[in-house]
């Protein structure tokens, strides 16, 4: 029986593996020519006539939609820059793979979208071109935020150029139909949360005589999810925080075992979906979105998808969005580091200092207002239409999809350092919620240990935050006690934990 | 004495090398046929063994094996001094355990009252129904019984509560995850594992029921005299092969089971690696532990064998 099982498991792998080595080869073959030609071509231009002729630059970049974008506005990009691009489209979910195994072949092209953390020891190594000295020298690529900068360091020393991103996207989404028809405020406080939660389980809020509502959806994730945002409004610092001069994890500070009882308590009382640690995205989004649960904490500009889907099912059904929830230490929200992926310059592919300066030229015009508007909206008429100063999208998604949106993951940089055109939201809901997004950098809570390095976390960090993750899930069921919370704290601290703290601590003071 | 010694060691090694060049040569054709399965497991499955050096070192992707520096045994270290250690190696056998136990002899007993039904068409009917779980992913699998298993309006724990029942908490306790674990698998592969079993009953020779009908057996009887001891030797057979497979309990299975509140006893050497190395980059840890899953195996497969032999069946090599 088995070996039959294995047997045709065989097949089904060879013909997947063929499949994939197909596709990949295209791939390949593709990046790989393109390489090599850019190669000779940037090494001509380097030496003979880098003003002349125009720059070939190849790079590797994401692909979020499912097909390879025409070629309009790349032909517009090199007409705007003088360069020749090759641009290797990889799709997302094997993105990761393509570049770590271009990486291995040394076959990376000249510039490479990515996380920064993989390639840390690598940068260190002198693989990647430092590019901090030089960015003084070009006018849009020195409006980059130092303090983005600083959190793309390695060693203080900076290697990337960044994608920027909104800080802080969290907050709370509630259904205003359910708050008005109880009589209830917007949420100001995190009380109101817990009160709002309360009475849509209650006392009926869709009106509908059943006992069918609970308060709050959330799902298995402690970030994105609501925890980590709740947190945020208990006061609980981003990832790490000082204390007494000294950096410790968020998890040792009384703030986290605030937010860890208020979820123990929501759960005791049934005021949130009682799988909340197994359940997923898509079915939080279905309890919010099909009327049985009235809050939802996470990204405020989810909203326009909620209520999309949850009008559908319920004409009647109102959103709203909140934030500035307020704790008992007042309000704060966490942040990411400012930037969602990084662009590294391999020395494998870019030659010399002349190259690297005519790539980093390409990014420094790709940040002029005209070229990241084209890259972020697309071509005005066909694209879009400008009313008030301000852009109007075209209705025909399809296209936008298959001509603009792609090159988004191309861009460096965004609204906070390019003086952007600014677009007209389509509802009400979703123009809010920007809103709220924008008036979060107000209120940020930053992670400190974003431009740090420690040697114990890039090894065993994500093992040790599963003792972590258990341990908070175990008590927010109630299964193990203050007592046994702080237990398993130590056994962090004992498993590598302390190491962590340490490492993280040395290279705080070395920064300061 | 002494001359014949010498000849013998001289001569025989160039005989015996010139005949086997000779008997290559004469069933060339033959070696030909061998070629393309040699060159297999050369290439895909001999040659890569190499890459386990890796274990032996802090390989880093961009400096490849030549570069990367040897550490000796430091990954092995840290995988037997790891406090996780004893629970993942204590649920590995485990659920191995009931894979043996539990899962193991259901589809002998399946295939058995299946060969006993004598209408044809209800027979097949069956068999295929009972073996079409096998072509569905884990995901689905894993998906389906969480839709029924949910405590947010799951099917199973709805009917609970209508009866009265408290309902249970399926999918996150430490009690509930090896029943589930093993009736899903039973649910999946039992029926496909009847196959083997229903053609090895196939070939039974039907002279053997007729003639302990005519010695006055029941259809028992017939089970456990004639059917049984007939495919012993496959279930022998089947019995090594599953020993060898140990370790190899299904990393999406139990991947996508795990969470926070079963961790303690769901926790596998392939969720392990996946967390603690594979997630981290870490390859070189991976590959020790990999190998070490690997040996153990192994050392079972070795161990079943003799054992059969020893019992008078034929093994598997």
């Amino acid at each position: 029986m088995k070996s039959r099982k294995k047997r045709v498991h065989l097949l089904l792998t060879g013909l997947t593996t063929l499949a994939l080595l197909a596709g990949c080869g295209g791939n390949a073959g593709n990046g790989g020519t393109g390489a090599a030609g850019s190669e000779n071509a940037g090494q001509a231009d380097g030496t003979d006539s880098s003003k002349k002729g125009p720059v070939k630059i190849t790079m590797i970049a994401t692909l979020h939609t499912p097909e390879v974008p025409s070629d309009k506005i790349e032909k517009l990009l090199e007409e705007k820059t003088n360069t020749e691009l090759d641009i290797q489209w990889v799709p997302q979910g094997s993105y990761d793979d393509k570049v770590n195994a271009s990486f291995a072949t040394g076959t990376l092209p000249m510039a490479v979208n990515t996380g920064l953390i993989f390639f840390r020891d690598a940068i260190r190594n002198g693989q990647f071109w430092e590019i901090g000295p030089y960015l003084e020298q070009f006018p849009n690529l020195k409006n980059l935020k130092p303090e983005v900068l600083k959190n793309t360091s390695v060693d203080g020393k900076i290697y990337s150029l960044y994608q920027e991103r909104p800080l802080s996207r969290q907050g709370v989404i509630y259904r205003k139909d359910w708050a008005d028809n109880l009589g209830l405020q917007a949420p100001k406080t995190i009380d109101d949360i817990y009160n709002m939660a309360k009475l849509f389980t209650e006392k009926d809020p869709d009106k509908n005589g059943a006992n069918d509502t609970i308060g709050l959806a959330d799902r298995n994730d402690m970030i994105y999810g609501a925890f980590k945002t709740v947190s945020s409004y208990f006061g609980t610092p981003n990832g790490w925080g000082e204390q007494d001069g000294k950096l410790m994890p968020e998890f040792m500070f009384p703030e986290y075992m605030d937010t860890m009882k208020f979820i123990q308590k929501l759960h005791k009382e049934g005021l949130i979906n009682k799988d909340f640690p197994v359940t997923s995205k898509t079915d939080q989004r279905n309890l919010f979105i099909s009327g049985k649960a009235g809050l939802y904490i996470g990204s405020l500009p989810d909203v326009v998808g909620l209520l999309e889907k949850a009008v559908e099912i319920n004409p009647n059904a109102k959103m709203d969005v909140q934030n500035r929830i307020e704790g008992p230490k007042g309000v704060g929200i966490w942040s990411i580091p400012g930037y969602a992926a990084v662009v590294l310059f391999p020395k494998s592919s870019v030659k010399s200092e002349e190259q690297l300066k005519d790539v980093l030229a390409f990014y420094d015009k790709l940040m002029s207002p005209e070229l990241a508007n084209l890259m972020q909206y697309g071509i005005e008429g066909e694209h879009y239409t400008i009313k008030d100063g301000k852009v109007i999208p075209s209705t025909d998604t399809k296209l936008t999809e298959r001509e603009v949106k792609p090159y988004a993951a191309v861009a460096i940089g965004g609204p906070r350092t390019i003086q952007m055109l600014e677009s007209n939201y389509s509802t009400p809901e979703k123009a809010k919620a920007e809103e709220l997004v924008k008036d979060n950098d107000n209120i940020l809570i930053n992670d400190p240990t974003a431009p740090l390095d420690s040697k114990t976390f890039n090894e065993q960090g994500t093992r040790l935050q599963e003792i972590i993750k258990d341990a908070t899930y175990q008590f927010m069921l109630s299964s193990i006690d203050e007592a046994g919370f702080k237990a398993q704290v130590d056994r962090w601290l004992k498993e590598g934990g302390q190491q962590i703290i340490d490492e993280y601590n040395a290279s705080y003071q070395k920064g300061n | 004495m002494n001359d014949t010694a010498i000849t013998s060691s001289v001569s025989v090694p160039g005989k015996r090398d010139s005949s086997l060049m000779r008997r290559i040569a004469k069933n060339r054709s033959i070696y030909l046929m061998i070629l393309p399965g040699f060159l297999y497991f050369a290439i895909f499955k001999y040659i890569p063994m190499s890459g386990l050096v890796i274990a032996l070192q802090d390989y880093q992707p961009y400096l490849g094996i030549t570069g990367s520096p040897w550490v000796g045994l430091k990954h092995f270290e840290r995988l037997f001094n790891d406090p996780m250690f004893f629970t993942i190696l204590r649920n590995t056998l485990f659920l191995f355990t009931m894979n043996l136990v539990i899962y193991f002899p259901v589809p002998i007993l399946i295939a058995v009252m299946l060969n006993e039904v004598r209408h044809h068409l209800f027979k097949r009917f069956v068999q295929t129904l009972i073996y079409i779980p096998h072509f569905m992913s884990w995901v689905i699998i894993v998906s389906i019984s969480f839709v029924m298993l949910s405590m947010d309006r799951g099917l199973i724990n709805e009917v609970f509560s209508m009866m009265g029942l408290e309902k249970i908490n399926f999918l996150m306790s430490n009690e509930w995850f090896r029943p589930m674990y093993i009736l899903q698998v039973i649910w999946r592969e039992a029926g496909w594992g009847t196959i083997i079993y229903l053609a090895a009953m196939a070939a039974i020779d039907p002279q053997l029921y007729e003639a302990s009908r005519m010695d006055g057996a029941n259809r028992f009887r017939q089970i456990w005299h004639i059917t049984l001891p007939s495919i012993r030797s496959v279930i022998v057979v089947l019995l090594i092969l599953k020993i060898g497979d140990v370790l190899e309990l299904g990393f999406e299975h139990i991947f996508l089971l795990l969470n926070s509140m079963n961790r303690e006893v769901a926790e596998i050497f392939d969720t392990y690696v996946y967390t603690a190395g594979l997630k981290q980059g870490q390859f070189s840890f991976s590959t020790a532990v990999g190998f070490f899953k690997s040996v153990v195996g192994l050392v079972l497969i070795m161990a079943a064998n003799w054992l059969a032999k020893k019992a008078g069946e034929e093994g598997v090599y």
